[in-house]
């Protein structure tokens, strides 16, 4: 995966190429505007993280702006220390797709990054999704794990479509309040973590093994696999 | 008096001044025209006719009627003392007529001037006609101007008069008018310069009900925003000095213990905790923003209606499996048309800071209902709890940025859920009402019913 990083602030731009590349992406990083628009159209990447302000004539807006007007659809995250909504409707009116605002856990940003890449090219087939011995049946909206049927609530099992359907990435509280509820606004209390637990009550209780694996202070993975250290 | 530049009444009256001369230069001109030019053209048309008549009866000078015609006329007694005549023969001898002396102007034709003759011995001014005769000679009609020169220097007199009047007028109506211009200013600019140093509480005093108590009292209200803003933020600096220190202290401490005993273990775990307590700070930063976001009404432009029982239900299935862990009762209340204009994300984040308040203090086994209502042009999202409440006291400060009636401070929490509650309640033109539930409290969001004819 080659992952463009534009950011004009050393240690941010540091923190994020390390973390990327620890993650196995292949990283090119630049600090100003006009570079970073002139890599972003002359070769492919994969993704693009870029700071919403930088020095020079072309911040990072404009750059997504004219990437779009080129029919360049290559995924964009801003990151930014501007973080009113406004600035976060504007970045995304702009063609971004997503916008993290600073400070960032890197998880968090590591998260999104692999929701978007996974956004655009959707894995499973159409009708049931399938983590080790947990099957959901798109269709029937039926939830089986090793045979046995399990009954969720349909909030449950929207949490549950997401968490499959993002098997094995970090999901932060912040994009499960999105994607299942449909707001966006940071919730204060562990009123999450809370619907988590019963979710997990229901589908790790009695069976091995555990699927759902908490990531202190930044949220959620599904995967069959244990536990990798949180970033 | 006072100096022109840089005063606005000193301009106005002078441009009213300006004007006001300038209308009454238009009336006089009318009024002399009128008076003065008609009596000139009544004298020449008289002398005119005077002289066609007489002429009628003979152009020869040698005529004995023409001479006693005009002789005639003098005794008549009927204006003559206003009337001049002069008959001259062929060889500018004076025949008949009462002029001394020869008119000055002498031409070829029949001629109308003004001069001045001398008459029965006096010098005057007289309006004459002079018409040749056909035998040689000369008659001259006219009339004395004296009497008309004196009514126009009445005339002009008068007009002067009035034009000083009224310039004297004008500059002491400026003075004036000036004067009580810079009364009302010199209020609202004591005020100014005591609130510039420092004295917030000062107000413009308002009297009476003309533009300028209605401009004092916009003023007032603007300082009492002001004061209430100011009032907020130094409240607010007060508490973050005091909410960060706490936090950071731990934070410094748990980091400098590790490094003293470091460990791979111990700096994990301080590394953990250092982010943790971090992400609070950060958490807490942005409910900061989001309360001045807020405030400011920046929003306000992203709005579009929202059902608040939609909300509701979300809200309640968000917090359900929290309220079940409590053991507490969560129930729906719902009533129909209950639509507003308004941000969803943060109608819904303040019902959900409602509910974590409910939850936090009603504590387990409570009852809490979440209720959607609709009044008289308002509707209302309300969470009811029948837990501790809030002391009627309290009620005004609990929405104060950082306040907390768990004065101890061991619920976790930063004191800023209901002023975010409130800041939203207030973008969007409600407010958040505190009433005692008899037992428990009741939070309501009243917010004014979505114009229909908006269609947003």
């Amino acid at each position: 995966m080659r992952c463009l990083v534009i950011e004009d602030e050393v240690d941010t731009s540091r923190y994020i190429c390390k973390g990327l590349r620890e993650a196995g992406y292949t990283v090119t990083a630049c600090a100003n505007g006009q570079d970073g628009l002139d890599l972003a159209t002359g070769a492919d990447w994969d993704v693009i993280v870029m700071d919403r302000m930088l020095p020079g004539r072309i911040d990072g807006l404009s750059i997504v702006e004219k990437l779009r007007r080129h029919g360049n659809q290559t995924p964009v995250i801003i990151v930014s220390a501007l973080t009113s909504i406004d600035e976060r409707v504007s970045g995304l009116r702009g063609g971004a797709d997503d916008y993290v605002s600073k400070p960032f856990a890197f998880s968090e940003l590591l998260a999104r990054i692999e929701a978007l890449l996974r956004r655009t090219a959707p894995g499973q087939d159409g009708t049931q999704l399938q983590v080790a011995d947990l099957k959901l049946d798109l269709r029937a909206m039926r939830v089986t794990r090793d045979g046995r049927a399990i009954t969720l609530q349909p909030r449950e099992y929207r949490l549950l479509e997401y968490l499959m359907r993002h098997e094995g990435q970090v999901v932060t509280r912040t994009m499960l309040l999105e994607a299942v509820w449909d707001y966006h606004f940071d919730p204060q209390t562990n009123v999450i973590d809370v619907q988590i637990s019963r979710l997990r009550t229901k589908i790790d209780k009695d069976f091995t093994p555990m699927l759902i694996h908490t990531l202190r202070g930044v949220g959620y993975r599904l995967s069959a696999s244990a536990p990798q250290s949180g970033v | 008096m006072f100096k022109l530049h840089g005063s606005i009444a000193a301009k106005l009256v002078l441009g009213y001044g300006l004007l006001g001369m300038a209308s009454m230069v238009a009336v006089s001109a009318v009024f002399y025209v009128g008076t003065i030019g008609v009596l000139d053209q009544n004298i020449d048309g008289k002398i005119v006719t005077l002289s066609d008549r007489l002429l009628e009866q003979r152009r020869s000078p040698q005529s004995l009627e023409l001479v006693r015609e005009v002789n005639r006329q003098l005794s008549d007694g009927i204006d003559s003392d206003r009337e001049i005549f002069l008959v001259t023969g062929a060889d500018g001898r004076r025949l008949a007529g009462n002029l001394t002396a020869w008119p000055k102007a002498d031409g070829g034709g029949d001629e109308l001037l003004t001069g001045d003759v001398v008459r029965d011995g006096a010098a005057t001014r007289a309006r004459l006609y002079l018409r040749p005769l056909a035998g040689g000679g000369m008659l001259v009609v006219g009339r004395d101007l004296g009497e008309q020169e004196a009514i126009r220097g009445l005339v002009w007199r008068a007009l002067a008069t009035g034009a000083g009047v009224s310039l004297l007028l004008t500059v002491l109506g400026a003075a004036l008018f000036r004067q009580q211009i810079d009364m009302r200013l010199s209020a609202i600019r004591r005020t100014a310069e005591l609130i510039e140093a420092g004295d917030m509480s000062r107000r413009v005093p308002v009297v009476g009900d003309d533009e300028f108590s209605q401009l004092n009292r916009d003023i007032n209200r603007m300082l009492d925003r002001i004061e209430l803003l100011m009032d907020g933020v130094r409240h607010v600096s007060n508490a973050i000095a005091h909410d960060l220190r706490t936090p950071l202290s731990r934070i410094r401490g748990k980091l400098d213990e590790a490094v003293r005993h470091p460990s791979v273990e111990v700096l994990d775990n301080a590394a953990h905790d250092a982010i943790g307590h971090i992400d609070d700070l950060i958490r807490l930063f942005e409910r900061l923003l989001q309360i001045a976001e807020a405030e400011s009404g920046l929003r306000a432009q992203l709005f579009e209606s929202v059902d608040l029982n939609r909300i509701a239900e979300d809200m309640a299935d968000m917090y359900d499996a929290s309220a079940e862990e409590l053991d507490v009762r969560l129930t729906l209340v719902l009533s129909p048309d209950v639509a507003v204009h308004g941000d969803r994300n943060l109608l819904a984040s303040a019902v959900a800071s409602l509910l974590d308040n409910a939850l936090k203090y009603a504590g387990a086994g409570a009852a809490i209902e979440l209720r959607t209502a609709r009044g008289a042009g308002t509707v209302s999202i309300a969470v009811c709890d029948n837990g501790p409440g809030i002391p009627e006291h309290e009620r005004g400060k609990v929405t104060q940025r950082f306040y907390r009636l768990d004065k101890s401070r061991n619920l976790p929490g930063n004191g800023l859920g209901l002023s975010i509650v409130s800041a939203t309640a207030t973008l969007h033109d409600g407010e958040l009402a505190l009433e005692d539930g008899a037992p428990g409290l009741v939070a309501r969001i009243i917010l004014p019913v979505a114009a229909e004819t908006s269609g947003a």
